[in-house]
């Protein structure tokens, strides 16, 4: 069983929400947002305030995302850098260093609670992790060129949309510290925001409830849904640990395999930012039929299904429920 | 189970505090490696100490090449006909929240890979591709394999002799092309083969390929029209042809470097210039950086990654900030080292040693030491001979007691 942690102290260095001269009200701010699921709170919160640009893009990649000199320049000139930290952005500490900027570089699982990652269940090595939890730039300290390594916590929080509040309550005091004039604003556009996401953990809760509970496992690529797990009672499997870095040794999907007999998983699926092959090999191993593509840890171009957060947690639980119970 | 994370990291600090106390010890080790530009020798010096380690003889001047794991250390030498594998005594082991580290003393790996013309070497994760110009032939070895002491190379042959190089990319061998109408010019693509040798797809074409680099997940190959960029296609290597912006003046990438920690490729582009390259995006992907005078040599930090360092013949050591595309410090380090003359003439090369920058300064036997942080100079380590191409090797990490 996965343990949850209290997220504040999970937080190293990288946090700070130094004292920011604010931005004059007629100029935006500029924000910058590590990947697409934190931009679209971002934008959600901000509105016509602010100025986003997004690192890792729609269907992109953020555990193995290599951070370009522009992406440097672009965080040296912003005003507040959002990030969703427990080393999900394992590029951040070389890219906040290269960038030297002065914005606050704001991790918004700060203050929620963190699944810590079980690595027990066909992962790697590097999410094996000792007792710790140090903060990505302690980790990177004193190690040879280049070297990082992934925490013990899982990073995808935004799975759970009680989460994804925190998100947003975060994105909220940020834009306050960095622009007082707009706060109000922020803080109105947060609670609206805040309404719909309780309407959709509603629905996906509903929808959970109509599957029977013998048939809730299932298989994805990696292991991006241990809040949604946690939260809905989905069991999910996967060949690939939290990150998506190092590829799932053939022991490993041995084992998952002979997991998913054992178990009777239910349904499988692709992810967004993922190659499929792996699955489609299980899938035909197994007998299970792909029953579709699942969104985890980025949102899809504006004319995919999952352009938005709100869209893409609805896609995922229509298609999780409807392969399981077209199954 | 839920716990409470104050009292989580509370117990884990005590475990690491008494951990520490008892077993661990953290350890910085950096080592230079440096030929000789006339006498067929390698020099290992402690960088941390400045102290010497240890001379290897080997068979003719070389190049030297580090791997990535920085485990091996490589002596390619043309005019000898042989490269030497040289283990230098360093590695990692990745224990997620920390590395630990084993030092070693460096020693010959007891690895010898004989050929004609040896010239280009390409570490790609952990596979060794060495090119054989006077033969047309790659040989490949895997590191595991070196660091055994066990010659196990296999052979892709080209179709003729050539200025060529390979790249082993996964299950995949990348092999340059040989100009079949004038064979003593450079390649003029790359073939790519399967694990059987075979060719798969058509030869993708890059006329006068010279220079070859990884940074991240890319792979770029420089031609006279611009770049080739290799990335993990769906079962096989993704080629595509980057060309040279409108805005360049007319000239070419020859020598190739990639970033580390911020992906980017460093060209040189004429004689006095080099050129930053961001192959992941269409326009603007070339910056063009003019230099005071000609360019000797040029490398990148790998731990402040938003450096770069450039040395020119007017003897000046310069700090190039990749983000912003310009120098933002320049060093006055040794005396004028004149491009005019044969290109291998002995003049000085660069290496970055954790914090300290090295330019070995052959005509005065020196090896002169610059501060990464504030780049300033902070001494000399003299070296017998001619010290000439350099590599480091090194990092830190821990040590635990009994192990």
């Amino acid at each position: 069983m996965s343990r949850t942690l209290k997220l504040a102290a999970v937080i190293g260095a990288m946090t700070s929400l130094p004292i920011t001269p604010s931005v004059a009200a007629a100029e935006n701010l500029k924000v910058v947002a590590s990947f697409s699921i934190i931009a679209d709170f971002a934008k959600n919160v901000g509105g016509d305030r602010v100025d986003i640009i997004t690192l890792v893009g729609p269907n992109g990649d953020a555990h193995v995302y290599e951070p370009k000199p522009a992406d440097a320049a672009t965080v040296g000139s912003a005003d507040v850098v959002l990030v969703n930290g427990l080393q999900f952005e394992g590029f951040l500490q070389r890219l906040v260093e290269a960038s030297a900027t002065k914005a606050p570089v704001v991790e918004l699982t700060k203050g929620g609670e963190v699944l810590r990652n079980t690595g027990e269940e066909g992962h790697h090595d590097q999410d094996k992790a000792a007792e710790g939890g140090e903060g990505h730039a302690a980790a990177e300290e004193g190690h040879e060129e280049g070297h990082h390594h992934h925490g013990e916590s899982d990073p995808h929080a935004w799975q759970s949309v009680h989460n994804a509040e925190l998100y947003v309550k975060n994105i909220a005091d940020a834009f306050c510290a960095a622009d007082a004039a707009g706060c109000d604003t922020y803080r109105a556009n947060a609670e609206s925001y805040g309404q719909q996401l309780d309407a959709l953990e509603a629905e996906i809760k509903a929808a959970v409830a109509e599957i029977p509970e013998d048939k809730r496992t299932i298989i994805t690529s990696h292991d991006a849904y241990g809040y949604f797990e946690h939260e809905y009672g989905i069991k999910f499997l996967a060949p690939e640990g939290v990150s998506t870095e190092s590829e799932a040794s053939a022991s490993d999907v041995a084992a998952l395999i002979k997991q998913i007999r054992q178990d009777k998983a239910s349904a499988i699926f692709v992810e967004n930012v993922t190659n499929p092959r792996l699955i489609e090999q299980i899938a035909s191993e197994t007998g299970l039929k792909v029953g579709g593509e699942l969104y985890s840890d980025a949102l899809s171009d504006k004319n995919g299904p999952a352009a938005t957060y709100l869209e893409m947690m609805r896609h995922n639980i229509t298609t999780i429920k409807g392969a399981i119970l077209g199954s | 189970m839920r716990t409470n994370w104050a009292s989580a990291t509370a117990i884990a600090l005590l475990l690491s505090l008494s951990t520490s106390a008892a077993h661990a010890e953290e350890v910085t080790a950096w080592r230079l490696f440096i030929s000789d530009h006339a006498d067929p020798k390698v020099t290992v010096i402690d960088a941390v100490d400045g102290g010497k380690l240890d001379t290897f003889q080997i068979k003719g001047p070389a190049s030297l090449h580090r791997s990535e794991s920085g485990r091996t250390v490589f002596a390619v030498q043309g005019s000898a006909g042989v490269v030497t594998g040289i283990a230098s005594g360093i590695s990692f082991e990745d224990h997620g929240e920390h590395g630990d580290i084993d030092v070693e003393a460096p020693k010959l790996a007891g690895v010898e890979i004989a050929g004609e013309k040896p010239s280009h070497f390409v570490d790609h994760d952990g596979d060794f591709a060495v090119f054989f110009d006077g033969e047309g032939v790659a040989r490949i070895i895997s590191e595991k394999a070196v660091l055994e002491g066990k010659s196990d190379f296999r052979e892709l042959k080209t179709d003729a002799p050539q200025h060529g190089v390979a790249v082993a990319y996964g299950s995949h061998v990348l092999l340059s092309e040989p100009n079949r109408e004038k064979p003593d010019e450079l390649p003029v693509g790359i073939r790519v083969a399967d694990k059987a040798g075979a060719q798969v797809g058509g030869i993708h074409a890059c006329p006068d390929l010279h220079g070859e680099a990884s940074s991240g997940n890319i792979l770029a190959f420089a031609c006279a029209t611009g770049l080739l960029v290799v990335t993990h296609g769906d079962g096989s290597p993704a080629i595509r042809h980057l060309p040279y912006s409108d805005s360049l003046p007319d000239g070419k990438t020859t020598t190739l470097i990639g970033g580390r920690g911020l992906q980017y490729f460093l060209g040189n582009y004429g004689a006095d210039k080099v050129v930053l390259i961001d192959p992941t995006i269409e326009s603007d992907a070339f910056r063009l950086i003019s230099l005071p005078t000609r360019r000797v040599h040029f490398a990148v930090d790998p731990v402040r990654a938003k450096f770069a360092y450039v040395f020119t013949e007017d003897g000046q050591l310069h700090q190039l900030d990749v983000v912003k595309g310009e120098i933002a410090s320049s060093l006055k380090l040794t005396g004028p080292y004149s491009m005019d003359g044969h290109w291998n003439d002995p003049r000085p090369r660069i290496a970055v040693a954790g914090d300290r920058i090295v330019v070995t300064d052959p005509l005065q036997g020196v090896l002169h030491l610059v501060d990464a942080t504030s780049f300033q100079k902070t001494g000399d380590i003299a070296v017998e001979g001619k010290p000439f191409n350099i590599v480091s090797v090194g990092g830190s990490g821990q040590t635990h007691e009994g192990e």
